[in-house]
């Protein structure tokens, strides 16, 4: 690490210090609000590139897929708004990478009205133009279908009572990949990458009552509630966040968004604990001194 | 009439597909059942989003035409929703910009206005919450102290920089926290939480299907 990356950081820590006591000494939010927008501002400027372990559960997704025979057919969910893009696109990416290399055959679908169809025909199409893969052969996106319970349970009886034709309006019968594409039964994995509690379905509907792995990328406030599934052995491996993120990218040599990220988020979180604990010490410090001024001087 | 008819058909629904579970849907009219509702309640299902639009079209025209406060933003969301709607259902046969597909104006509408403003809203979040770390987040009792404790550790492990800190006290202590906190303390809280929640559906369905719950009737 260079002299001038060192003391940028350093300058970098010495504004954040001011700017608490600013928020402090004024009560103004707003230099606190300067202070995030610097620190998330800062990483793009000078770049540094910071090395991470990865997690057990990431790894045993990678593994779950790394395992899977060649030409074999997974789902891969696009079951998030455009809000999570930042964590969860990362992660779709990576996985359409570590999939199409393994020359899978991909169906993807999503559970979201606004923007979900829009969003994986981008993503998977941008990554399979990399690979040189074709629509219908080795891809193909189901769209949107309203009522996710629904949706989920009919897909273990016929996927083509739910989705008679594709995105684009061709019937499944037309279309290579899905002509033996009847149920969950014919699918090897599921790669469910979601923002919300859709994945407390995909474990207690699919994984629970049709016994397919089922492995998911969620975002970083997500991720600690499926710890519960790691645990259980139900879910195959998770991601939570943009670590998660960039974790998977790590695994299967692609650094994308996520890992350029790790600096932005690494700032602002140190910043927020910096938050808490400056202001944890102005409380207690400013307690301590009303409590002596109490008449009998005890503590409350 | 208006009561004892929706309560007949949820129950009828709800039971249907419990039963329906049990059978194979190859060699059974039971089993044939199942495929057949779940078809219908996607449909339904679309009806409901129909339902929606129709709501806040009626609801924000009303605000636009009394001129109430704010109105000028409610035309902007009647307008936006025109926007986005009409190309959309615009047969693609016409040209390749109406439908839903890429390139279209609904795609472009999508990515370089909705996207983005989504996610403003969401990256907003982070200002907010370093605003309330340093005004509100305090060790006021022993419970709100571990709390606090827990999350700076948890915060501190999920990014590099953190990780790095860790690992300089001690070469192991990130696993440590994988294991202990997020794999022991929060799993036992989570599973808690998972297994009151679905008990809670599981009681809630009863309910409906048996006629006690009628909330889903606007009563």
């Amino acid at each position: 690490m260079s002299f001038w990356v060192i003391l940028a950081y350093i300058l970098l820590a010495v504004s954040g210090v001011v700017l608490l006591y600013l928020t402090y000494r004024t009560d103004d939010r707003r230099f606190i609000y300067l202070a995030v927008g610097i620190f998330v501002t800062f990483p793009v400027l000078v770049t540094l590139d910071l090395p991470f372990k990865v997690s057990p559960e990431a790894r045993q997704l990678f593994d779950a897929v790394e395992a899977l025979p060649d030409s074999s057919t997974v789902l891969l969910t696009f079951d998030y708004y455009a809000s999570a893009l930042p964590e969860t696109e990362p992660m779709s990416i990576a996985a359409l990478h570590h999939l199409f290399r393994k020359d899978c055959k991909i169906v993807t679908m999503t559970t979201i009205p606004l923007g979900g169809p829009s969003i994986s025909e981008r993503v998977t199409r941008s990554v399979a133009e990399e690979y040189g893969k074709e629509y219908g052969v080795d891809y193909v996106n189901l769209g949107f279908k309203a009522n996710y319970v629904a949706v989920l349970k009919g897909m273990g009886t016929a996927i083509d009572v739910i989705y008679p034709t594709d995105n684009s309006g061709t019937p499944l019968s037309e279309i290579p990949i899905t002509q033996n594409v009847n149920s969950y039964a014919d699918f090897d994995f599921i790669y469910v990458v979601a923002d919300n509690n859709i994945v407390d379905y995909w474990m207690s509907i699919v994984n629970a009552q049709y016994d397919i792995r089922v492995g998911c990328g969620v975002t970083a406030v997500m991720a600690p509630r499926f710890y519960a599934y790691i645990g259980s052995g139900q879910m195959t491996g998770l991601l939570g966040g943009m670590k998660g993120a960039a974790e998977y990218e790590k695994l299967v040599d692609k650094k994308g968004t996520a890992t350029k990220g790790m600096g932005a988020q690494s700032l602002v979180h140190l910043l927020i604990i910096g938050s808490v604990i400056a202001g944890n010490i102005i409380y207690l410090t400013g307690r301590r001194g009303r409590d002596k001024n109490k008449p009998n001087g005890s503590a409350a | 009439m208006k009561t004892t008819v929706p309560v007949i058909i949820a129950f009828l629904s709800g039971f249907l597909m419990v039963i329906s579970f049990f059978f194979r849907p190859e060699e059974s009219f039971l089993g044939r059942i199942e495929p057949e509702i779940l078809s219908w309640v996607t449909i339904v299902g679309g009806f409901t989003l129909l339902l929606g639009v129709v709501s806040i079209v009626r609801v924000n025209y009303s605000a636009v035409k009394r001129r109430s406060d704010g109105w000028i933003y409610k035309l902007a969301t009647l307008v936006s929703i025109f926007v986005m709607i009409i190309p959309a259902i615009i047969p693609t046969s016409w040209s390749p910009k109406f439908g839903t597909g890429p390139g279209s104006i609904y795609d472009w509408c999508f990515t370089y206005l909705d996207a983005p403003m989504m996610s403003t809203m969401f990256a907003m979040l982070a200002f907010y919450i370093a605003s309330a770390a340093f005004r509100a987040f305090r060790a006021r009792n022993t419970e709100a102290t571990l709390l606090l404790a827990t999350a700076v550790i948890v915060m501190l492990w999920r990014v590099p920089m953190g990780e790095a800190f860790l690992t300089m006290i001690h070469e192991s202590l990130p696993d440590y926290i994988n294991t202990y906190i997020m794999g022991g303390a929060n799993l036992a809280v989570q599973r808690g939480i998972i297994i009151g929640a679905a008990l809670g559906a599981a009681a809630m369905s009863l309910r409906i299907m048996l006629g006690i719950e009628r909330t889903y009737m606007g009563k």
